[in-house]
């Protein structure tokens, strides 16, 4: 589903972000990307959805290079794969419907298609009684939430989740890795990127270990150490 | 797709809504540059229509001096009364009471320059239309009565045209230079606006990126924003436009302030294509903008 190879990402040439990285991720894989802040996670993530080009190496999704892609193709790319972040990025002045609406909107989903699978997405993150509240209202747990919604609505093949749990304390942040392992037994891949040891350790799924840039880990079933 | 046009326009809306002062401002600026852009274009028709009535009727004037006698005047209306047929098509005698009144008209306004003049001080004048209209011929006439007794000058109303003329270019020209400079300031307005309606939606454009909305249904709302801006901008002009060439080309070509101005004005046909250009330039001037805001402060 993901094939990095010799992936080396260079912001400016004396610090590469990402170092000769290579790594194969199956279908339906959850995979852990751990290491400290700067050691190149966010950065493998951003490679995978094409926000970043790598300097040299190559970069498959769903069995295609994403690296030559024309830019009027990424965000058909963007349409397989959906991202969470640490800061939930909802729009402030929509409500949890309407948040979750707007990632059908803006790829032109017809209106009997939007009415139908928000409400089923909410029910699956357990939000169907909130959907009319604004995220302002809500609690952090609850935005993320909100914005795994968001991200799985349109049922991605691949999810991308960077620190999600982040700003969550740890019984939020269990109910929200219940969530995630959820829709990841539902076929979609899952790479996150994570600080949190006491999530990776519970759940034992593959890790991926980052130091300066360079992969030092890849382990199944890995804690973290 | 009706689902997406209402979407997009949905957005539009919104768009223009949050930032409607400066909206407002850029729709202004497009119409008032557009206003005297097409105001340059009117007053250059309408000199051209004016010169080419003129081509076929060229006048001169003799004036007399303020103090001339009864004799030199009858001794000058006995030349043409002699020469009317051959080398004089007509003529017409205004006397001082007559200028006077034409004088008072023209500078109604200016009441102390009224002040200071008086019938006495009119020059009587003889207005000439030669059977030959060839610029030479005119000149060569009208020089004979230059050395007559009484004579002060001998205005050649090809002058006056030629006067009329450059200083109406001179007008044209000015209000040409400032409709396009503002019509370079409007495309900086509208590059302006755009640029901070994608800025204070920065948040939501992130999140189409995200989710992979095209760079298209990203892009239009922005772009229909701009073209809106455009237009109406023109559309406001429009009326300006007719309120000029009313009001400032009409009236002035029937004054009969020497009749000079006969036929300065501008034919329907020509206020019809010169609107359209308007329209076109304002559109032109709204997508240029927009195209150059996207591409430069949309990064998708």
């Amino acid at each position: 589903m993901i094939k990095l190879e010799n992936v080396t990402k260079e912001y400016n040439p004396t610090s590469p972000a990402l170092i000769d990285a290579s790594v194969d991720i199956e279908k339906g894989e959850f995979v852990f990307l751990i290491g400290q802040s700067g050691s190149g996670k966010s950065t493998f993530i951003r490679l995978l959805n094409r926000e970043e080009k790598p300097t040299t190496g190559n970069v498959y999704v769903a069995g295609k290079d994403i690296v030559g892609l024309s830019s009027w193709r990424v965000p058909f790319l963007r349409r397989n794969i959906g991202c969470i972040f640490q800061d939930y990025r909802l729009l402030p002045k929509r409500n949890v419907a309407e948040n979750v609406a707007f990632a059908l909107e803006v790829i032109g989903r017809p209106k009997h298609v939007i009415e139908q699978q928000v409400p089923a997405i909410l029910d699956l993150v357990g939000l169907s009684e909130k959907s009319h509240r604004l995220p302002a209202e809500l609690s952090g747990g609850e935005q993320q939430r909100v914005s795994i919604a968001r991200a799985f609505v349109n049922r991605p093949l691949i999810l991308l989740a960077d620190e999600p749990t982040g700003n969550l304390d740890p019984d939020t942040a269990v109910g929200i890795m219940r969530l995630l392992d959820r829709i990841n037994r539902t076929g979609t891949t899952v790479v996150m990127a994570t600080h949190d040891r006491g999530i990776v350790d519970t759940m034992r799924r593959r890790v991926i270990e980052l130091v300066d840039g360079r992969i030092v880990r890849d382990q199944a079933e890995g804690e973290y150490r | 797709m009706i689902q997406k046009i209402r979407f997009l326009l949905a957005e539009t809306g919104q768009n223009i809504w949050r930032n409607l002062a400066l909206t407002l401002a850029s729709i202004i600026v497009v119409g008032v540059s557009l206003s005297l852009f097409g105001s340059s274009q009117l007053v250059a028709r309408g000199v051209d229509n004016a010169t080419r009535r003129w081509e076929g009727g060229i006048e001169f004037v003799v004036f007399m001096r303020a103090d001339a006698e009864q004799s030199q005047l009858d001794a000058i209306e006995a030349v043409l009364d002699e020469s009317t047929g051959n080398e004089i098509d007509s003529w017409v005698f205004v006397d001082k009471a007559q200028t006077f009144d034409e004088f008072k008209e023209y500078f109604a306004g200016d009441q102390e320059l009224l002040d200071t003049i008086s019938v006495d001080t009119m020059p009587p004048s003889f207005r000439i239309r030669p059977t030959d209209p060839n610029a030479g011929a005119v000149e060569a006439l009208g020089s004979t009565f230059e050395a007559k007794p009484g004579v002060r000058t001998v205005v050649f109303a090809t002058e006056v045209i030629r006067e009329i003329q450059s200083n109406a270019e001179k007008i044209s020209r000015a209000t040409l230079w400032a409709g396009v400079t503002l019509l370079f300031a409007s495309t900086i307005m509208i590059l302006t606006t755009l640029s901070i309606a994608i800025a204070s939606r920065r948040n939501e454009i992130e999140i189409m990126k995200l989710v992979g909305a095209s760079n298209w249904f990203i892009r239009i709302p922005f772009m229909i924003e701009g073209m809106i801006q455009g237009v109406i901008g023109a559309l406001i002009a429009l009326p300006g436009l007719a309120i000029v060439r009313t009001y400032l080309i009409e009236d002035f070509s029937k004054s009969d302030v020497l009749r000079l101005l006969e036929g300065f004005r501008v034919t329907d046909a020509e206020f019809l294509f010169i609107s359209l250009g308007v329209l076109g330039i304002g559109t032109l001037v709204a997508t240029i903008g927009s195209i150059f805001a996207v591409s430069r402060y949309l990064d998708v």
